[in-house]
């Protein structure tokens, strides 16, 4: 028995050696491989240098990878882009074959997952706990990444995504034409002196009282967002709530209503707000600067994004911008990122837009 | 202490908590997000009256107080002592102080109705009354269930109220399925529980059946002490007690569905403030039916002033009341022994 | 006030009550005895309307009991239970207040003049001055006293009492039992009571049932249905009774 014992403890030993052994060679073996980064919710992930498998469970990521020309990359998708996106079916046509792995709970298919083999997977920050849980159940980097709106932060995932898909040198090109048309508003909004910049109040999502706390393309079109600088609800969250009297309190000039839903699903409107008698004295409401603008459709689309700043522009100094032709501009910013001619026009019959773009 | 004024302290405690939510109330007409100086307050308050007096308020602060705060106000205190005289009802008569005023499936059943509502029939229907009615389905299923004979006993009404809340779990799951994550949104707002667009509106809707359902409850509250000693006992001293069982059940389903409706789910209010009553003024229904509404009262005044007052920011007050709630559960666990058995 | 049973039934899964005949004068004490599960308890709780009864098996003062409302039946009839079950820690006083159920309507609160009678009732035991007591700080004694307290409060000309005495000391056993013939005396009651203490059931009582199985076995005046042959037959065993100085002693 003694003896046994002693040579099942040696085989336990030699094993655990050996294992020991094997890890500290793969590790080394990877090393050179890898590189390290930082997602939205602050985790350090080593991730490859190349992937050739994506999954992508962020709609902005996924859009960004399509417009990098990588969507042959993606092995499976988000429920949100097949379900509830309005273009990506048209710009991505080869989605039909992709798989859904998630769905509106934000729960994830783990076996679908493994079976797909992703070398990598982005996920959004908003779901706090699901990244961890996904890399700790698979072994696979999960990367949590949002712009939380920022044009700085979605320039990096463009250069990212870039990166890891050997798309660099498209990557450079969009933000190139990013950075140039964010140059051409700068010079035209720039000179503006604080006070004639308008306080702007964002009535996001499906309440009057959720607001995000950065929108990149209201400072950008030179308005100032009042609720700047609060806590949003979580860490990885664009929004924070905020009280009715607050908002009566920042008595804002305008207010921005989310308009990325069509007409039949917005929870909130420009007539609900117009006329609701809480907010008669706001002097947004009195002076009828109560509009639409598109906002958010679970992160953001980088070509929308731009055109919505233009939108902005337009809104706030119509004088600066009278002969512009916003209709016109979408659809060339639309295809300069995804290839196809007419796409922002198309986005405007899902939104009904045309009542709310005021084109001169 | 002499009898007499151990009395009078008693009674002085007793009015004390009664008049409690008249203070916080006129104390939390001042608190809120946009300032309106005291003496302001006062004199938009007049202005109704005669304004003539005080020409210059703004109206906007007309509209802070009376549309946003005032409603708010008495919805916080109505909701306050709805959940609080519920829970001390159905503590009564399930003679367990474990009891809450959502263990026979109102908030799993209004949940549903709210997402049901919310994703189906959109913006035009407020959830409030998809909310009510499958609160009031959920219990109704569930003494369907346990049965409205004799054989339904307490536990088999209570393990029931368990399987029909997981039921209507089940199928909010299903629901939301269909949602989209911007109805998600407002359905998880909702569930939270908050006061935040609080109208008057809110108020019409719900104050009716919750004021009948009070009446009733407090007129009922002697009766409570006779049915808490036990269905023989009861029923020994001549209650109907199947029939006067389903009534209180009813009347405290009522107001806390039409609670439930408009504010979202708010817990703990039903299990803490009638333990506090009782550690306050003892057991007898008579004094803890009426002060657990009074006290309920100043209990949702309370935590709504402290929201208000802190931040810009709106935090849903179930949240709140579930973070006073745990650890003001746990101080009375220690002192239960004094009035549980 | 007169019990009459009449051909009562009362069926449990595995256990019939059977009754053909039996009744209990006014003001006469009554102890109904027998083996466990006998049916003293069934019988008691048929009695006190706790468990329902038919129509014509159960006549209080020639008046069919099924055929009355609750609150009635509660006014004629009172029942005090072996143990109190709640879960809320009264005062003392609220406790026997609550005897005044028959008599409060529904959604009022107790007149001055039902303080008064509770008052009474509690004082009657000799628990006056534990009014503002709480009833977990009670000995079981006392607790058993409080319900009785309760019991007295109804008014009832009719007095059920179920195992007053298990648990109890001797002092306090005696202490129970006195106050039933207090009741009895003074009061003109009409008592039934279940016990187990066969010594002490043909000492304070006037008359005896005897049960087993669920049936009859014998009924009549204490002195005259106490015998061995009946013991032997009930409860299965050797018994012996010795007289002493008029009390009955039972060996076993």
């Amino acid at each position: 028995m003694e003896v046994a014992r002693k040579f099942f403890r040696f085989m336990a030993v030699a094993l655990f050696m050996v294992c020991g052994f094997m890890k500290v060679m793969a590790t080394t073996h990877l090393a050179g491989e890898k590189r390290t980064v930082k997602d939205t919710l602050g985790r350090i992930i080593q991730i490859p240098d190349r992937v050739e498998r994506i999954l992508s469970l962020q709609p902005e990521i996924t859009r960004i990878l399509v417009a990098l020309e990588a969507g042959d990359k993606l092995v499976g998708l988000d429920y949100f882009v097949r379900r509830d996106d309005h273009l990506f079916k048209i710009i991505f046509p080869a989605q039909e074959r992709l798989p859904v792995v998630s769905k509106p709970d934000d729960s994830v298919n783990k076996e679908v997952v493994v079976a797909l083999r992703p070398d990598i997977i982005f996920a959004s920050p908003s779901e706090l706990l699901v990244p961890d849980s996904i890399q700790q159940a698979l072994g696979i980097p999960v990367v949590a990444l949002s712009s939380l709106g920022s044009f700085r932060n979605l320039l990096d995932e463009i250069e990212l995504v870039g990166r890891v898909t050997g798309r660099e040198a498209r990557a450079s090109e969009l933000i190139s034409f990013f950075n140039e048309n964010m140059n051409a508003i700068r010079q035209t909004v720039g000179s503006l002196s604080p006070e004639r910049r308008p306080r702007v109040y964002l009535a996001f999502w499906s309440s009057l009282l959720r607001t995000p706390v950065d929108y990149g393309p209201v400072t950008a079109a030179g308005g100032v967002n009042v609720a700047a600088g609060l806590l949003p609800t979580h860490p990885g969250s664009p929004g924070a709530v905020v009280t009715l009297e607050q908002i009566i309190a920042w008595d804002p000039d305008v207010i921005l209503v989310h308009g990325n839903y069509p007409p039949s699903e917005r929870r909130v409107t420009v007539e609900q707000v117009v006329s609701d008698k809480r907010l008669r004295s706001l002097k947004a409401v009195r002076n009828g600067h109560v509009f639409y603008t598109f906002g958010y459709w679970y992160w953001w689309d980088p070509a929308q994004v731009l055109v919505e700043t233009l939108y902005l522009v337009k809104l706030f100094y119509p004088e600066k911008l009278r002969d512009f032709e916003l209709e016109a501009a979408g659809n060339t910013i639309f295809e300069k990122f995804y290839g196809q001619a007419g796409l922002f026009s198309k986005l405007g019959e899902a939104l009904a837009f045309h009542d709310w773009i005021k084109e001169k | 202490m002499t009898g007499s004024k151990k009395n009078k302290k008693k009674r002085s405690l007793q009015v004390f908590l009664l008049v409690l939510p008249l203070l916080l109330f006129v104390i939390s007409l001042g608190i809120g997000s946009y300032a309106i100086s005291p003496r302001d307050l006062v004199g938009t308050l007049i202005s109704t009256i005669s304004p003539s007096s005080y020409p210059d308020i703004p109206p906007v602060y007309r509209d802070v107080l009376f549309r946003i705060r005032l409603p708010r106000l008495l919805l916080a205190m109505a909701i306050g002592a709805s959940l609080s005289v519920a829970g001390a009802s159905l503590q009564a008569i399930f003679r367990n102080p474990l009891v809450n005023e959502y263990i026979l499936g109102i908030s799993s059943g209004a949940a549903f109705g709210a997402a049901l509502s919310l994703v189906f029939l959109g913006r035009a229907f407020p959830p409030h009354v998809s909310a009510f009615l499958f609160g009031i389905l959920a219990v109704l299923a569930v003494i369907g269930i346990a049965g409205r004979g004799e054989t339904a006993s307490l536990i088999s009404l209570l393990l029931t109220g368990v399987i029909v809340s997981a039921f209507f779990s089940a199928l909010l799951s299903v629901v939301e399925f269909f949602a989209s994550p911007y109805v998600l949104q407002a359905l998880f707002f909702w569930l939270m529980g908050s006061l935040a667009l609080a109208g008057w509106r809110d108020l019409a809707i719900s104050l009716p059946l919750i004021i009948a359902g009070l009446l009733f409850l407090i007129l009922f509250r002697w009766r409570l002490n006779v049915l808490s000693t036990g269905t023989d006992e009861a029923r020994a001293l001549g209650v109907h007690v199947q029939r006067e069982k389903i009534l209180v059940i009813f009347l405290a389903t009522l107001i806390t569905a039409s609670a439930t409706a408009v504010v979202g789910i708010i817990g703990w209010v039903g299990l803490i403030v009638p333990h506090l009553v009782r550690l306050m003024v003892g057991t007898d229904n008579r004094l803890v039916i009426p002060l657990s509404a009074a006290t309920g009262a100043s209990f949702l005044l309370l935590a709504d002033d402290i929201i208000r007052g802190i931040s810009p920011l709106e935090i849903p007050i179930g949240i709140f009341t579930s973070i006073l709630g745990i650890p003001l559960f746990l101080f009375l666990l220690k002192k239960a022994k004094r009035v549980w058995l | 006030m007169s019990v009459r049973v009449k051909g009562l039934r009362f069926a449990y899964r595995n256990f019939i009550l059977r009754v053909d005949e039996l009744s209990f004068a006014t003001g006469q004490t009554t102890s109904i005895v027998g083996p466990n599960g006998a049916g003293k308890t069934t019988l008691l709780k048929c009695v006190g309307a706790v468990l329902p009864v038919s129509k014509g098996t159960l006549f209080v003062d020639g008046e069919d009991f099924a055929l009355l409302k609750s609150r009635e039946r509660a006014r004629l009839v009172s029942y005090v239970p072996q143990e109190h079950g709640a879960a809320f820690n009264y005062l003392v006083f609220d406790f026997v207040l609550m005897g005044r159920a028959p008599y409060v309507p529904i959604f009022s609160t107790p007149s001055a003049e039902d303080v008064r009678i509770a008052e009474e009732a509690l004082d009657f035991v000799g628990l006056g001055s534990y009014a503002e007591r709480t009833y977990a700080e009670l000995s079981s004694g006392e607790r058993r006293l409080v319900l009785i307290a309760r019991a007295l409060a109804q008014q009832s000309d009719i007095l059920l009492l179920d195992e007053p005495t298990t648990f109890l000391d001797p002092k306090h056993e005696r202490e129970v039992l006195e106050l039933v013939r207090k009741l009895a005396a003074e009061k003109e009651k009409t008592i039934l009571l279940t016990l187990h203490n066969l010594e002490m059931a043909v000492q304070y009582s006037d008359n005896m049932v005897f049960l087993k199985g669920g049936e009859v076995v014998a009924w009549g005046r204490a002195e005259e249905v106490f015998k061995e042959p009946l013991l032997r037959a009930v409860y299965d065993m050797e018994m012996k009774v010795i007289d002493w100085n008029g009390r009955k002693i039972v060996l076993r």
